[in-house]
């Protein structure tokens, strides 16, 4: 997740994404990362808006998902690539 | 008060930039004069201050409408006008990134079209873009 540190409530609906995520997939890397700390790579990813959804090095998600929507995309991706 | 065209002079901008931030909701008079004009107190002056800084660093009117909202209101935080100015930075990265892939493509039209003296039928550069082989911008 690419973000930008702001107000508590922000983090506090990243952790509820982290769990989800965590939930829908096992060994699944989370990685919270300061946009300005990797600008040009958010740049070269397409990311316009925050916080945004990259998921295997693919731009998913420009605005914040509901956890069940950030599930459903993941756990998709997964039976995809089985 | 100020009249519209003693706050289009105080603030650097025309009375038609005035009227059009007016009808853009970005500012609104305080109120009328007697005769009908529109009469703007220095707030509105604060507020036309603001419009001409947030266009200096690329804001849209549309995003500064929001800005000014965000700048109203209790509950907003630092973090979120924070937010509104990094995501504006990678709009322009990525438009500078865009434009830099355009001039590329252009730096290699120009080196493939050798001589300046050939008929226009005979153009390499327009041959190229009407084989619309060229490489595309990153979007």
């Amino acid at each position: 997740m690419l973000y930008t540190p702001g107000c508590p409530e922000c983090i506090a609906a990243h952790a509820k994404l982290r769990s989800a995520a965590q939930e829908a997939v096992k060994d699944l890397e989370w990685r919270e990362v300061n946009v300005l700390d990797h600008l040009d790579h958010a740049v070269e990813l397409g990311v316009m808006t925050l916080p945004s959804i990259v998921v295997d090095g693919e731009l998913v998600f420009t605005a914040m998902p509901t956890a069940a929507q950030l599930r459903d995309a993941l756990i998709k991706r997964t039976r995809g690539r089985t | 008060m100020f009249t519209i065209g003693r706050l289009a002079s105080l603030a650097g901008v025309s009375n038609d930039a005035l009227r059009y931030y007016e009808q853009e909701g970005l500012i609104k008079p305080a109120g009328r004069s007697p005769a009908g004009y529109r009469l703007y107190d220095k707030d509105s002056a604060r507020r036309i201050r603001f419009i001409k800084q947030a266009q200096n660093c690329g804001f849209t009117l549309a995003e500064i409408r929001e800005l000014l909202v965000l700048r109203g209101r209790d509950k907003a935080c630092c973090g979120d006008v924070r937010s509104r100015a990094i995501e504006k930075k990678l709009r322009i990265e990525n438009k500078i990134r865009a434009m830099k892939a355009m001039s590329k493509a252009l730096d290699q039209l120009i080196a493939e079209c050798a001589s300046e003296s050939r008929p226009v039928k005979e153009c390499t550069i327009i041959a190229a873009l009407e084989r619309a082989s060229v490489s595309t911008p990153v979007q």
